[in-house]
């Protein structure tokens, strides 16, 4: 045995990236935040050459769970071919030699900014989130180390507060993504910037959630089973986007999350988000072997547990 | 699972990163030589921000980053990630530094004199046009003095220490250097252990730092900071050896340090900052901040959460500049409230819903309306 054959000079890096170090760390802290749903588990977030606040919190849980044998899906605002999407593919891809996939129901691990993929996960399928602020109550109480009091405490009374103030000054809740939840009845967490639409699919999923914020170093977790729902007053429900009479102009699907393109004349086309759920639709229209999972939402815009979305409660 | 090629984007990026090196030159071995050379400072900052002591991958990063900061400070960041840590340096004693530079500000003349040394405090700030020839032009050599000066320098605390206008240290018992909280690998909690705060700041980014710090200074702060000393040395790193127990130097390395003093309840109390090479703007900033960290009312621009999560230099980088990212979900998202919200309030025309594909949903609506608030 030689010297250079043990200080292994051949290997820029460890496989995955992270050293072992890290990744134990890492799978300890997602195992406690397996443990206690919703709570934000602090971790020491290494620095990856991916600048921060571009994913580097899940790409961190990406890297700590991958093997070789793993098939992974990369997405940005639900597409797969967005620039940082691909690059954050091309790094898991060189540092584990994991294969890819665009496909929601063949993929082991999907990471993903902003979005859920319409196909319903499965069970063993693990979704990890991108998260830019995980502290839901920032806007109530900017000084973490007060928030941290008010989440031990579950003293949630301000975020109460701020959905009324948004009923009497607006009519209506305005959180656009990041909509906070309630999870496991405990602590209240927010989900990234996903949709509305996005929200309820946390809810008794079959898969499990690992969000991770990078720069903030903090991850959480929506076990598999887990009751997750929105802030919502029982007189003024939750509403997710209102897309109804969008239409994909390559697929024609409909109820399903669009993105709006403006057009010259001042009006607007729709193309599905979810580019591997699209890529799928059009292999079934040109008669192409093809496996579409069930949805979360069906063509009537209907989601999968039944009278979890509430209609819009008739004014007194 | 067959792999599926990626489309557009992979292409584009790499394409788009060729674009980015053709604006500049080739970097090589010369190259990288001469920043090192011939920007020092630059080099001093890269390596102090970026965590990890290497004059030659600090130019590299500088080189290879077309002189971005924030880049070059990342590349090294992202290097050190990558490297073991074999070993823990013996703790650095000021007193066994070559010290080159060490003022103070408090006091006329301080015991072991004040030593300029190398500064453009007192230079004009002219550019020099006459450097932008061919001829090589020849540096004025530097005149030694008569006596040469003492290699170290006691602290100008010490003294202040023994007239009893400073509070002493508490000295604790020695410790395991791997039990000193590490701002790299533990999770930052707030109210932060002084030494992930005093590492943090090291680390911090100058400009951040320097803004912060000055805010202190105009007045947005409760101290006047007093520079008691500021010190630029060279520093002998020496690490134990694992077989033999003996303590050997691994290398030498650019070292800087300020204390700042203000006036205290029972004393003076003093800020302290230390960074790897020479970066005289973020200590005294440093230093002014870390005494402000103090206060338990200071200004919420100056407390410990604001000030440690503000100055980080490659995650306030990175998360401004992924604002280039695209955001059109969480847009649309947004569009779909401020659409009901207008429609709610003003009316389908102000929605710009044309009349006939109006519906009349507005005069049944369940939600609360303009008129109602």
């Amino acid at each position: 045995m030689k010297l250079n054959e043990l200080s292994n000079l051949d290997t820029d890096y460890s496989y995955g990236f992270l050293d072992p170090y890290a990744k134990r760390e890492l799978r300890r802290r997602i195992l406690k935040g397996i443990a206690i749903p919703g709570y934000q588990v602090p971790y020491a977030s290494r620095e990856l050459p991916i600048a921060r606040g571009w994913g580097t919190g899940g790409l961190q849980v990406t890297l700590s769970l991958v093997g070789p044998d793993d098939n992974i899906k990369v997405i940005d605002q639900g597409a797969d071919d967005s620039v940082n999407a691909a690059n954050l593919r091309r790094f898991v891809t060189r540092m584990s030699g994991a294969e890819t996939t665009d496909d929601a129901n063949s993929a082991t691990l999907i990471q993903s900014r902003h979005r859920i993929p319409e196909e319903i996960l499965q069970e063993g399928q693990v979704l990890i989130l991108q998260v830019p602020d995980p502290e839901p109550l920032r806007r109530v109480e900017s000084d973490m180390a007060k928030s941290r009091i008010l989440h031990a405490d579950a003293d949630y009374g301000q975020m109460w507060l701020v959905l009324y103030e948004q009923l009497v000054r607006f009519g209506r809740y305005i959180q656009g993504t990041s909509y906070p939840v309630m999870v496991h009845d405990r602590y209240v967490m927010s989900p990234s910037p996903i949709p509305r639409w996005d929200t309820p699919e946390l809810h008794q999923s079959h898969h499990l959630t690992i969000l991770s914020a990078g720069r903030e170093k903090r991850l959480y977790a929506v076990p598999p089973y887990t009751n997750v729902f929105p802030l919502e007053f029982t007189d003024v429900p939750f509403e997710v986007e209102d897309q109804s009479g969008w239409q994909c102009r390559v697929t024609e699907a409909v109820n399903k999350f669009m993105n709006e393109l403006p057009q010259d004349d001042g009006t607007s086309q729709y193309e599905l988000s979810d580019t591997g759920y699209l890529r799928k639709l059009v292999a079934r229209k040109n008669d192409d072997p093809v496996s579409i999972g069930q949805t979360y939402y069906n063509e009537e815009g209907e989601f999968y547990h039944e009278g979890y979305l509430k209609k819009p409660h008739p004014q007194a | 699972m067959a792999y599926v090629a990626t489309k557009g984007g992979e292409h584009a990026i790499q394409e788009s990163e060729k674009l980015f090196h053709d604006l500049k030159g080739d970097v090589n071995r010369q190259v990288v030589e001469s920043i090192m050379d011939t920007m020092p400072y630059l080099v001093d900052r890269v390596m102090g921000e970026g965590s990890l002591y290497s004059p030659e991958l600090a130019a590299l990063a500088i080189a290879q980053s077309g002189g971005d900061i924030y880049e070059a400070v990342l590349l090294m960041r992202a290097y050190r990630s990558t490297q073991p840590r074999i070993a823990y340096a013996k703790p650095l004693n000021v007193n066994h530094m070559l010290t080159v530079r060490r003022i103070s500000a408090a006091f006329k003349d301080i015991p072991g004199g004040q030593m300029l040394g190398p500064s453009l405090d007192y230079s004009h700030r002219i550019l020099d046009l006459s450097l932008l020839t061919d001829e090589p032009k020849q540096k004025e050599p530097v005149e030694s003095a008569e006596n040469p000066a003492p290699s170290s320098y006691p602290l100008v605390a010490e003294w202040l220490r023994k007239q009893e206008l400073m509070a002493e240290i508490e000295h604790q018992a020695e410790i395991d250097p791997a039990d000193i909280p590490d701002v790299t690998r533990d999770p930052v909690a707030i109210p932060a252990p002084r030494a992930h705060r005093l590492q943090a700041l090291s680390r911090a980014d100058t400009g951040g730092v320097l803004a912060l710090g000055y805010a202190s200074m105009r007045g947005y702060g409760f101290i006047h900071p007093t520079v008691n000393e500021l010190r630029l040395a060279h520093a002998e790193v020496e690490v134990q050896h694992p077989v033999t127990g003996q303590n050997f130097g691994i290398g030498r390395m650019r070292v800087s340090q300020a204390e700042v003093i203000t006036k205290g309840k029972t004393g003076y109390s003093l800020g302290f900052t230390a960074t790897m090479g020479w970066n005289e703007t973020k200590l005294i900033a440093g230093a002014t901040l870390d005494m402000e960290m103090n206060h338990t009312a200071s200004h919420p621009a100056l407390s410990e959460d604001f000030v440690m999560y503000h100055t980080e230099p490659i995650e306030s980088h990175g998360f401004c500049n992924h604002f280039k990212l695209p955001h059109y979900v969480t847009f649309s998202s947004s569009m779909d409230n401020m659409r009901k919200i207008i429609k709610t309030m003003y009316g389908q025309k102000a929605a710009g819903i044309r009349e006939d594909e109006a519906t009349d949903e507005v005069a049944s609506a369940p939600t609360v309306t303009k008129d109602t608030i």
